[in-house]
């Protein structure tokens, strides 16, 4: 039984740097035990906050307030000094933190044994026991490696060990599970608050978008330029009663839901048609049926290829813009077979493609703002420089970044600033296809809800089809109208979203549903049976495997091309085995 | 201040300091060279101006040489010399360096290997040998032009690695699957990474000609004795410089200043390391 006594009690901190204000007059406490959530953009202050509780000065930085740990001493915000409790912190494994020359299990036991005043092999097995209490985490021995040769959710499990093995009496979570799956998050969040309730410490997690605190589930204050908000619990925070603000924040976490109306794309003569494609390109062998994929993109048609990372989507979309070679089958992309064009013809035709991703190293750092958005214009068009600048200053005005310097370096802009720049470049080139790829990672939940907004828009405007990658259920819903859902290089189940959120048959697809849609999966049922009630919807919930012509989607259930199975095998194999 | 600006790091505001000081150093030098004619006393190469081998006095500051030289106006004449030498040198080993390494990491790879690969040869070898080489294979009175092409691969090595980073890097794949051609981001390449370092490298291959040709000059290979630069001053005050010290070091002292304000105005950047 824990006593529940105040572990830490912040009153009236006010902190300057360099005659910026970043924080003015916070007050906060965490009890023992407790979990709270710190929810702010960049510019909110938190990481001012996040300085001071880790006891971090910056140069030039004026700190006036109170900060009390445990049943310490009050100090003075602006003196350093040891706190009385023990303090662990959680960093997120996309920034880095560790040395990447040497193994992750070297790196963590000495945080452990600092952390406890332990030596090495008694840290070592701390760890070693924390890991394995994780059902899900990689192996003990996988952490002989490399930072660098570990995933970004693996680093993240060893990090969540090394903090949950020093016992601390506060955890400090430094947006630590941003930018990871659904799936990642939702377990390791999971993971988090089991070992947080068995070890009974408190949970400090500094958030900038709400896609952990929707599994953490706890009390949230929301910072914004300096001040709080708003404070409460997640599901008075949800429930609309708030700020705003708040209000904003929460559009962000767009909510599953299958009454969704199938929009229309009657627009379409196919734009992108694959047959039979084998991405098993290095293997001698052609690949059973199983593995050859097939389906067609209209004009303006929305696909999101969803699956975790390394499941193949991303060399799907490789093969299909021919950057990379594929021993069988055919793509055809707006009545063009890339298999018989030469390297100079693929690329003409690649021309009306447009990239938005959520890598910021997608756009050339040395180059300028204005030169970013001018030079699919110039490569491709011999247009008149007024023409240029005419499109340009149209495309920047929409997604908000005209009133920057012209002759900034794409290098100085924020990741948001780089995010909306994509999409500025991708509307001057009048793109008939788009490929989006994770196009929320790392954003803010506010920069989130405008990237969505952005997107529809330019999907509504400039009228591209649409090839989404993502591993978001969520996402994919706000972004697409058909979805293929990948699996170990697999493709495991495709159709409609609207069908998928009403009945999801493979495993797989359950599992991204349930990481999207945290503790809400009873919740979401009952609003699927709802609207199925209310719409009387006359489309009955037959199996994608028996009949695929009634459902009519932009996306046609084309069979993949095999000369030596039989339609009927096929198609078992090719969709998916109904799991129940 | 606006936040998403990098902070200027004391370390970068320090390069920034040294290389305005070098390019002023170098600006003072290029006035000196052009005003050389009419701040030296003596004509280049004019004998018994004075007593021989006076030290420094009121008259001659930096003393007299053996047949009697004004050493003041001789250095002033040397320095100028070897500047003379040195920029054209100099551009051509921008010209045939960086700029071609530059251009060569966008080629076909199969080209541009083979470039790298030949010129990386080149770089291994002492750029004085290569030099002298050029030198010996050539009639004399080319000492610029072989000195810029021998501090040519070292450069070309340089501007190619710095260009193929780029052209390995993410964006530039993005922007090929999205049509952009191989001209274009050649074009980024000469606007952001040549243009901009251009100074840079510049300087430093100014730095680097500078000491091949005074170096040939001291072993014979460069300058012609009517037009003695700072090197074959050197060589020539090798015999009684011990005991007539400053026949060798004005000339020895004017030459680092000439290197050493090079070497600042390239951001005290080694032309070695790529």
């Amino acid at each position: 039984m824990i006593r529940s006594r105040r572990l830490l009690d912040i009153k009236d901190l006010k902190v300057s740097r360099a005659g910026v204000i970043e924080l003015d007059g916070v007050s906060l406490t965490l009890d023992a035990g407790e979990a709270l959530v710190i929810l702010g953009e960049g510019s909110s202050g938190k990481d001012a906050l996040l300085r001071i509780l880790g006891n971090f000065s910056e140069r030039g930085q004026e700190a006036t307030g109170t900060l009390q740990f445990g049943n310490g001493e009050a100090r003075p915000a602006h003196k350093r000094g040891r706190p009385n409790i023990r303090i662990a912190y959680l960093a997120s494994a996309r920034v880095a933190p560790l040395n990447p020359y040497a193994s992750v299990v070297s790196q963590l036991t000495r945080i452990v044994a600092l952390g406890l005043s332990v030596p090495g092999a008694s840290a070592r097995e701390d760890l070693r026991i924390a890991l394995e209490r994780f059902a899900t985490a990689p192996p003990f021995a996988a952490l002989s490696k490399k930072p660098g040769e570990l995933r970004d959710d693996e680093l993240a499990w060893a990090m969540l060990a090394a903090a949950v093995a020093q016992t601390p009496d506060l955890l400090i979570a430094d947006h630590a599970f941003s930018g990871l799956t659904p799936t990642a998050v939702a377990a390791l969040a999971g993971a988090l608050t089991d070992a947080q309730k068995r070890q009974g410490f408190a949970l400090a997690y500094f958030a900038e978008a709400l896609q952990t605190a929707a599994h953490l589930r706890c009390r949230m204050i929301v910072l914004r330029r300096g001040k709080v908000i708003e404070e409460g619990d997640f599901e008075k925070l949800a429930g609309g009663q708030s700020h705003a603000y708040t209000r904003t924040l929460f559009k962000a976490l767009p909510r599953l839901s299958a009454a969704a109306a199938l929009r229309g794309n009657t627009r379409g003569e196919p734009l992108l048609q694959v047959q039979g494609l084998d991405l098993s390109a290095h293997r001698k062998k052609r690949a059973s049926a199983r593995d050859a994929i097939s389906f067609e993109l209209r004009r303006g048609a929305a696909l999101a290829l969803v699956g975790e990372e390394g499941s193949g989507r991303h060399a799907l979309v490789r093969a299909l813009l021919g950057l990379q070679r594929f021993a069988h089958g055919r793509v055809v992309l707006d009545q063009v077979d890339m298999g018989i064009l030469s390297a100079a013809m693929t690329s003409r035709l690649r021309r009306r493609i447009a990239f938005v991703t959520g890598s910021d190293a997608a756009l050339d750092p040395r180059m300028t703002l204005w030169d970013t958005v001018d030079e699919p214009l110039r490569a491709h068009l011999r247009l008149p420089r007024d023409m240029i600048a005419g499109y340009r200053e149209t495309a920047l005005k929409r997604v908000g970044l005209a009133s920057h310097d012209a002759k900034r370096a794409v290098a100085t802009l924020s990741g948001f600033d780089k995010r909306r720049l994509q999409v500025a470049r991708a509307i001057v080139s009048a793109p008939f296809l788009c490929v989006i790829d994770e196009p929320l990672r790392g954003l803010d939940a506010f920069a989130q809800s405008i990237m969505i907004e952005l997107l529809t828009e330019l999907r509504k405007q400039e009228g591209p089809a649409f090839l989404l990658i993502t591993a978001d259920m969520r996402v994919a819903q706000a972004l697409a109208d058909d979805a293929m859902i990948f699996k170990q290089g697999k493709l495991v189940e495709r159709g409609p979203l609207t069908e998928i959120l009403r009945a999801a048959k493979d495993d797989e697809t359950k599992r991204l549903l349930a990481a999207a849609a945290p503790r809400r999966t009873m919740e979401l049922q009952a609003v699927v049976e709802l609207a199925s009630a209310v719409t009387e919807s006359p489309k009955p919930k037959v199996p994608l495997s028996v009949s695929p012509d009634e459902l009519d989607p932009p996306i046609l259930l084309d069979e993949p091309i095999a000369d030596d199975v039989s339609p009927g095998e096929e198609r078992e194999n090719a969709v998916t085995e109904s799991p129940g | 201040m606006n936040p998403a600006l990098p902070a200027v790091t004391g370390a970068q505001s320090l390069r920034t300091t040294l290389r305005v000081l070098g390019w002023t150093g170098l600006g003072l030098i290029a006035v000196a060279v052009s005003l050389s004619d009419f701040l030296a006393s003596a004509p280049p190469d004019a004998a018994a101006i004075g007593p021989l081998l006076t030290p420094p006095s009121e008259s001659f500051k930096f003393g007299t040489d053996i047949l009697g030289r004004n050493m003041l106006s001789e250095t002033l004449h040397g320095l100028s010399a070897s500047v003379r030498l040195a920029v054209p040198a100099a551009l051509i080993a921008l010209l045939f360096g960086t700029l071609f390494g530059s251009v060569a990491a966008r080629l076909p790879v199969l080209v541009s290997l083979t470039l790298r690969w030949l010129l990386g040869i080149l770089a291994a070898l002492p750029a004085l040998l290569l030099a002298i080489l050029i030198i010996a294979l050539t009639a004399r009175g080319w000492a610029s032009l072989a000195a810029g092409l021998s501090a040519a691969p070292l450069a070309f090595v340089r501007g190619f690695d710095r260009a193929s980073v780029q052209a390995r890097a993410v964006h530039s794949e993005y922007a090929r699957a999205t049509g952009i051609s191989s001209a274009t981001l050649l074009r980024r390449d000469l606007v952001y990474e040549f243009s901009g370092t251009l100074s840079a490298s510049a300087a430093r291959a100014l730095a680097a000609v500078t000491i091949i040709l005074s170096t040939a000059s001291f072993l014979g290979f460069g300058a012609e004795p009517p037009h003695r630069d700072l090197g074959l001053m050197i060589a020539a005050a090798k015999t009684y410089y011990l005991h007539a010290w400053w026949t060798a070091a004005f000339p020895a002292l004017t030459l680092m200043i000439l290197i050493l304000f090079a070497r600042l105005a390239a951001g005290l950047d080694e032309g070695e390391r790529p």
